[in-house]
């Protein structure tokens, strides 16, 4: 591992822990460099905020936070991610059905989303992962270029709903949302490719891009009318927006013209690009941006679709993607990336890869670099428990060995405390 | 000595192994080795069954009987057979669900099978599940969400009480009725589960969708199964007059 100080870089770290700028290619180095940051972390804690720790101190003698569990002891009643701390580790916390709708219009993760559907509620355990990153989010100095956290961890661990979970974070700050929620989709299976009109190098997906246009719509629909256009686009001979229109008439026109909506998203990505952190027109307060990317590893590496005479294209050549690398380069101001890397739906990956540089590969690692790897580990002991005594809650755990300490030791050999693989086991019990 | 361990392990065939190396062997097994029909057997007779049952080994030494401690002795001493792929430990076995999957099974495609299984009983349990929970609290006790319950309801209800049996009787066949063991009372209902499911199914659907309807339907005493169940028994009942061709 080399960790180089680069004073010229400084403009780029956000605040004391990311000064350091480091350039690791082992994969044995990751490790090393999350726990190193880790440390960094507790030091600035110790060193600044001495007298946040005493008041820290003075407020747990106090004798109980407002919020206290409304049924049961995996359950919590703190249902704003601004507010979950070290306490609520383990517990689960209902998001409202509105939230859900308007965050996230496209799904959640399928097997989640069924089990939404079964329970009839949304609730979702707060982890370790995420609350690191929404109390490095709540730290970080947003005048600064944005910092990159990159959730990773073996298959099934939770990166997709650590992300969401961070997300609505953002969401309940009023940050603008732009999340792609699975981009190993843009990769592979496309129904319809065409080449772009605006640079014949390049190829549009318009049914994708029409879509992620309708859920982007969705998600922020007041920020649409007030940010404007800082310049004029032409979309074809006849068709154009002036500058200084509303970006409402930008993602209008994506929507009705789906052979230019690659186009239309480039053109969004870059006007959120130049205008974040940038005060808006009337003295309103600069709007945040959150940048939010599933699967990101496919943005780099081969892809299965074609171009003609069945050349495999390149993802670079895909003009969503093109615009996607953009926005994750780390040359605007105001927001910040979150990002999670999976084998889950990538393309030509080993089975079991999982960290960041298998599965960005060489050129996707140097060209993210520097971002700040988040693992996400399976479940401890009390998380288990938790989640046990959840699906017992929810009448989810049928078999009546299931609920015995035989049945229970059972269930922690089969799954080994993977989230995702102890749900399929206790779907069929 | 190494050498006739080598020979305990050996593949084995009843056609020679009177023969061979007899005098390094318990002479009270000679008998055995006669007795032993099992064709195409590949273990030598000095192998043991293998005991997948946990609580076995549990017990301390003291309760046992005689019999055990000489066999808990024995398994020390000798090899023992490697365990077929369906015994299991598991709390969570069901030997009534073992039966039915290797009656689904094609192809010994076992592992298909048991994933059709699988998501038949977790389909089961979503629907009631969700019903559960959107059901007013009056009607919440009333939904079983149980899977394996409403398997063994189902099966319960699919078992015919008598069945018919052809009797040639003077040139001609009757249809007499006769009561049915057990076995066959199971099978029957299994296999007409099973060939409702992969008949009567519309080619977009998948098995586990149609299976998991079919069992609920039948846990409720409806559904096509259940009504076969009743021609079979309408029919015994109008050949009541046949009874005494039966023996």
């Amino acid at each position: 591992m080399r960790i180089v100080w680069a004073p010229e870089k400084e403009a780029l770290a956000t605040h004391f822990v990311l000064n350091v700028i480091i350039n690791c290619t082992t994969i044995m180095a990751l490790h090393r460099l999350h726990f190193g940051l880790r440390q960094t972390v507790t030091q600035t804690r110790s060193l600044h905020g001495s007298g946040l720790i005493q008041q820290l101190g003075s407020a747990a003698v106090e004798p109980e936070p407002s919020v206290r569990p409304k049924h049961a002891i995996f359950r919590t009643a703190e249902g704003d991610p601004a507010q979950h701390s070290e306490q609520h580790l383990g517990q689960y916390y209902t998001l409202p059905p509105a939230t859900i709708r308007s965050l996230f219009p496209q799904g959640l993760p399928d097997r989640f989303q069924k089990q939404v559907k079964t329970f009839n509620e949304c609730s979702m355990m707060v982890r370790e992962p995420a609350l690191e990153i929404i109390s490095l989010l709540k730290r970080a100095d947003y005048s600064k270029p944005p910092i990159h956290y990159m959730l990773y961890g073996e298959k099934g661990t939770g990166k997709s709903l650590s992300l969401c979970h961070a997300l609505q974070y953002c969401f309940s700050q009023g940050w603008l949302i732009l999340c792609v929620p699975d981009a190993h989709l843009l990769v592979k299976n496309c129904r319809e490719i065409l080449p772009s009109a605006f640079n014949s190098s390049r190829y549009d997906q318009p049914m994708l891009a029409v879509q992620w246009l309708r859920n982007f719509r969705t998600t922020n629909e007041h920020f649409l009318s007030q940010i404007k256009t800082t310049r004029r686009y032409v979309w074809t001979k006849r068709e154009s927006t002036e500058e200084g229109r509303p970006l409402k008439e930008i993602v209008e026109h994506g929507l009705a013209r789906a052979k230019s909506s690659s186009d239309v998203v480039g053109a969004l990505l870059r006007e959120l690009r130049l205008q974040v952190g940038r005060p808006l027109e009337g003295g309103q307060e600069p709007f945040r941006l959150a940048v939010a990317v599933d699967g990101v590893n496919s943005l780099w590496g081969r892809t299965t679709l074609t171009k003609e005479r069945k050349i495999e294209m390149a993802p670079e050549e895909l003009t969503l993607v093109y615009n996607l690398r953009k926005m994750l380069k780390q040359d605007w101001s105001g927001g910040a990336i979150i990002t999670a890397v999976s084998q889950t739906g990538a393309l030509f990956k080993p089975n079991f890869a999982y960290l960041p540089h298998e599965l960005l590969g060489e050129e996707g690692f140097v060209s993210l670099e520097p971002f700040l790897p988040v693992p996400v580990p399976v479940y401890s002991d009390k998380e288990f428990e938790s989640c046990y005594q959840y699906y017992i809650d929810r009448n989810w755990l049928q078999h009546e060995q299931s609920r015995t300490e035989d049945g229970k030791k059972e269930l922690i050999f089969l799954s080994d405390r993977n989230p995702s693989v102890l749900e399929r086991v206790c779907a069929s019990l | 000595m190494a050498a006739s361990i080598g020979n305990f392990l050996k593949p084995w065939r009843p056609s020679y192994s009177a023969k061979f190396s007899l005098n390094l062997v318990d002479y009270s097994l000679i008998q055995y080795i006669r007795v032993l029909v099992t064709r195409w057997a590949r273990y030598n007779p000095y192998y043991l069954e293998p005991e997948p049952r946990k609580e076995v080994y549990n017990i301390p030494e003291t309760e046992l009987t005689e019999e055990e401690k000489k066999e808990r002795e024995l398994k020390a001493v000798r090899p023992i057979k490697a365990a077929p792929p369906a015994l299991t430990s598991s709390v969570f076995n069901d030997p009534m669900i073992s039966k039915f999957i290797n009656m689904m099974m094609h192809d010994g495609r076992k592992r298909l099978a048991s994933e059709i299984m699988i998501q038949t009983l977790e389909r089961m349990k979503r629907i009631q599940v969700e019903k559960y929970h959107k059901a007013p609290d009056a009607e919440k006790p009333e939904i079983d969400c149980n899977p394996y319950a409403i398997f063994h309801k189902a099966l319960e209800n699919c078992k015919p009480v008598v069945g018919l049996r052809n009797v040639k009787k003077g040139a001609k066949v009757y249809q007499v009725p006769t009561a049915l063991t057990d076995n066959r009372r199971r099978f029957m209902a299994m296999k007409w589960l099973i060939t409702e499911c992969r008949e009567n199914k519309h080619r977009r659907t998948l098995m586990y969708e149609k299976l998991s309807q079919e069992l609920l339907e039948a846990s409720a005493n409806k559904g096509s199964v259940v009504k076969k169940k009743h021609d079979l028994h309408r029919m015994a009942e109008a050949n009541r007059a046949y009874a005494h061709f039966r023996w």
